[in-house]
């Protein structure tokens, strides 16, 4: 008998418009999987329920309550945690980003629900290297945008003839690698060949790590001559900030400041965590910049946060999510050889580390099945 | 054994030390030669892999005389390894049915091995026409380790992250002996300049920040000396005189992780050398030859440099190796500089622990299937990627 799949929307904002491709569906049809779509799956980016439902018999469609009780739920991105008893079947397989590792409730409402649930965060090769993520979109998203709003702003500063354009990388990680090549290219390729073409100046980008971002006087003088400052750091501490907000005042008043980072204030959280970047608002996919004077500026930052030195930002919680095919079309490359595996074996029953297949492996990894929630003492880790 | 098998065999068969394979294919043997290219190769596969092939039904491992002493691994480990192993000539070991050698062989060696072998190593298919083609009229089974690709084109085989750290300590290593002031609280952050923003830059950038070495990182930060600032540019500024020769200016380490589009065009001529201040370290990471005429020709990104080996890699301004480059090759402006043919090479022992983890499956999908069974479109995960490297598929689909 052939797992169900079922396919939800995802309903945190009104932007966000990913949903899996027409074209991954005809994967799971041709190899004889019935799937139910939520109503309404693609809409985001221009589908109907037929761009689905023509390409099989086996394609069918639902409400959200249904694709969520079929034996295979897929989803980018997870439900709260307390929609869970009301959405999901014991004994069904959820595959979504679950962030195992800073998430204990999730691990263990999934495990006492009897939920198999497979992290796609969690799908790592024998070295640790994820095999289903997207840190390069986050880059060459977030500087994209970024050099958008540059433009917008100051267009007279891409006038052939002029000085480099100086951009600043804080981070150099898998993201701010990304965010490097990015910046070299405009934030993209078409336009890197477009803007070379009008005689755009240039792009300098610089890189800096943890000694000299802690460094003030460094940073005055590195600020003072940058135009886009991206923020691409793995903080130690999330607990106080990166950079005070009144250092942004030494930005020039036309800089753009882009977050790839993301973290959200948790003025609740033991110790409570804060921005890394002082006073600039968090977006989402229905809004990823934020000007100077936007009344929604102090929306996602609490009382008490100084935000008296502000610049054009950039932020976005999900990143690869502001080109949502692209994004979908790259997931579902990534995802297809891990679920093709998964289907075929029915399930992730009898998985360990020492499993004789690579991906019998890498899915054992993923699995909530190999996770302790940890406790008040210790975080979330893999059994 | 096929593939259908490979996916049922019995829960606890697998790749991990502590478990044990059934033996899969009697009478299959593999040949472990050293690698001669120059007295500093020091790699060799390691113990672990002797185990591994052990396990996975190899009945008789033969490694080379000599093997892994550059490492300091004496050859008992190998032998305590697996019964299966013993030690023979470099003949003997181009004479299994298997051989396994990171670096290609050269011609007269490729010439001694049996139609049918099949033989591991970086054969750069793309780059090396004539190899393709002697291989394919000795009738070899040949497995590009460069090849060896996921189903989006990811190498699976591959030490970038070692290119760019092992050249970025071995070059901070030179600039506090060139730079005075290099260990003091009082200096300046040191400027590192590098071109290109590929793969092997990110990691250049990243090992540059922790000067290559995370413990002098922590040191140097725990006395109060600034740290490093990386500057990355690529070809749209790189070709810009008055803003490089400023750039130059101002940089303590220069690094060329560029990929070229035409390899005969340098991208920073050796007049511009000039413009670096006396103690600036030169890093070549890029490590094209010198091949003018050459077809097509090809030359250093950074004119100048001489090409080093693992044999000698570090060059100051004095070094004879200048006077020896081709006359047309710019070299009047020196600086200390540094190149390698493999920089991975540098550290052998971590550069073969990470190739011998990530051959394991590659050796598998070949014993579980046999190269001639290879499926690059319908087999397992591994067994794709195998076979896409396989000699006769890049033929077919270069």
């Amino acid at each position: 008998m052939k797992k169900t799949i079922g396919l939800p929307r995802m309903h945190k904002e009104a932007g966000e418009r990913r949903d899996f491709l027409p074209e991954f569906v005809l994967k799971l049809v041709t190899q004889g999987h019935p799937v139910l779509i939520e109503h309404g799956l693609g809409s985001g980016i221009g589908l109907d329920d037929a761009a689905y439902t023509r390409l099989s018999p086996l394609v069918s469609v639902g409400d959200r309550p249904q694709a969520y009780q079929q034996d295979v739920v897929l989803v980018l991105r997870t439900p709260e945690v307390e929609e869970y008893e009301g959405l999901l079947r014991p004994g069904s397989i959820l595959i979504s980003m679950l962030h195992f590792n800073t998430r204990p409730r999730r691990i263990r409402k999934l495990q006492e629900m009897g939920v198999d649930a497979i992290s796609l965060d969690s799908l790592t090769d024998d070295q640790g290297q994820r095999l289903v993520e997207n840190t390069r979109a986050v880059g060459w998203n977030g500087l994209e945008t970024a050099f958008a709003a540059l433009e917008e702003d100051s267009p007279g500063r891409l006038a052939a003839g002029g000085p480099p354009i100086r951009v600043t990388v804080m981070g150099s990680g898998a993201v701010g690698k990304n965010a490097v090549e990015a910046a070299t290219k405009y934030g993209s390729r078409g336009r890197a060949e477009a803007w070379g073409a009008r005689g755009v100046p240039g792009v300098e980008v610089t890189t800096v790590g943890r000694t000299l971002t802690a460094d003030p006087e460094y940073l005055r003088a590195r600020f003072a001559q940058t135009e886009i400052l991206v923020d691409a750091t793995q903080r130690p501490d999330a607990s106080r900030p990166l950079i005070p907000n009144a250092w942004l005042g030494w930005l020039p008043p036309h800089a753009i400041v882009c977050d790839l980072v993301v973290d959200p204030y948790v003025p609740s959280g033991t110790p409570p965590t804060v921005r890394s970047l002082e006073g600039i608002p968090r977006g989402d996919l229905d809004q990823w910049t934020f000007r100077p004077d936007d009344p929604k500026w102090l929306r996602t930052i609490p009382e008490g946060v100084p935000t008296e030195q502000r610049r054009t930002t950039v932020s976005c919680y999900s990143w690869p999510g502001i080109h949502p095919e692209e994004c979908m079309r790259h997931y579902g490359r990534q995802l297809w050889t891990i679920l093709q595996r998964l289907l075929s074996r029915g399930g992730v029953e009898g998985l360990s580390e020492n499993s004789e297949t690579f991906l019998d492996r890498v899915l054992y990894r993923a699995s909530v099945r190999s996770w302790t929630p940890g406790d008040a003492e210790n975080p979330p880790a893999r059994l | 054994m096929g593939r259908e098998a490979e996916e049922r065999a019995p829960k606890g068969v697998g790749l991990s030390a502590n478990v044990c394979y059934p033996l899969r294919m009697p009478g299959y043997s593999v040949g472990l030669p050293r690698l001669h290219k120059e007295a500093g190769e020091r790699r060799d596969f390691l113990p672990p892999l002797i185990e591994f092939l052990d396990r996975v039904g190899a009945e008789s491992i033969v490694v080379e005389e000599g093997y892994g002493s550059g490492m300091g691994v004496p050859l008992s480990e190998y032998l305590a390894a697996s019964p299966r192993c013993r030690v023979g000539t470099l003949a003997e070991c181009y004479a299994q049915q298997v051989v396994v050698a990171l670096r290609c062989p050269d011609e007269a060696l490729l010439r001694t091995l049996k139609p049918g072998t099949t033989l591991l190593s970086m054969l750069h298919f793309p780059t090396r026409p004539a190899r393709v083609r002697l291989l394919a009229e000795l009738g070899l089974h040949a497995v590009s380790l460069d090849s060896v690709k996921d189903d989006l084109g990811n190498r699976l085989v591959q030490n970038m992250a070692s290119v760019g750290w092992n050249g970025i300590r071995a070059s901070f290593g030179e600039l506090a002996k060139t730079l005075r002031d290099f260990f003091e609280p009082r200096r300046r952050p040191i400027r590192v300049t590098v071109l290109g923003s590929g793969a092997v830059g990110g990691h250049a950038a990243h090992a540059a920040i922790r000067y290559g070495d995370p413990a002098l990182r922590s040191r140097l930060t725990r006395q109060g000396v600034p740290g490093v600032e990386v500057t990355m540019i690529d070809y749209e500024l790189t070709g810009d005189e008055r803003y490089m020769l400023t750039r130059l200016e101002h940089t303590d380490l220069l690094v060329d992780a560029t990929q070229r589009p035409d390899p005969s065009r340098v991208v920073i001529p050796n007049d511009w050398v000039a413009a670096l201040p006396q103690h600036a370290v030169v890093l070549d990471l890029a490590v094209d030859p010198y091949a003018l005429d050459g077809n097509p020709p090809s030359t250093k990104g950074i004119e100048g440099v001489p090409e080093g080996n693992l044999d000698r890699y570090v060059f100051g301004p004095q070094d004879p190796a200048y006077d020896a480059l081709d006359p047309r090759v710019g070299h009047r402006h020196r600086r200390t500089a540094l190149s390698c043919y493999s920089w991975p090479g540098v550290e052998p022992k971590p550069c073969m622990e990470v190739y011998g983890a990530q051959i394991e499956p590659v050796l598998r999908a070949l014993v579980a299937t046999g190269v001639e069974r290879l499926d690059p479109d319908k087999g397992p995960f591994y067994e794709r990627a195998t076979a896409r490297a396989e000699l006769k598929y890049w033929r077919k689909n270069p």
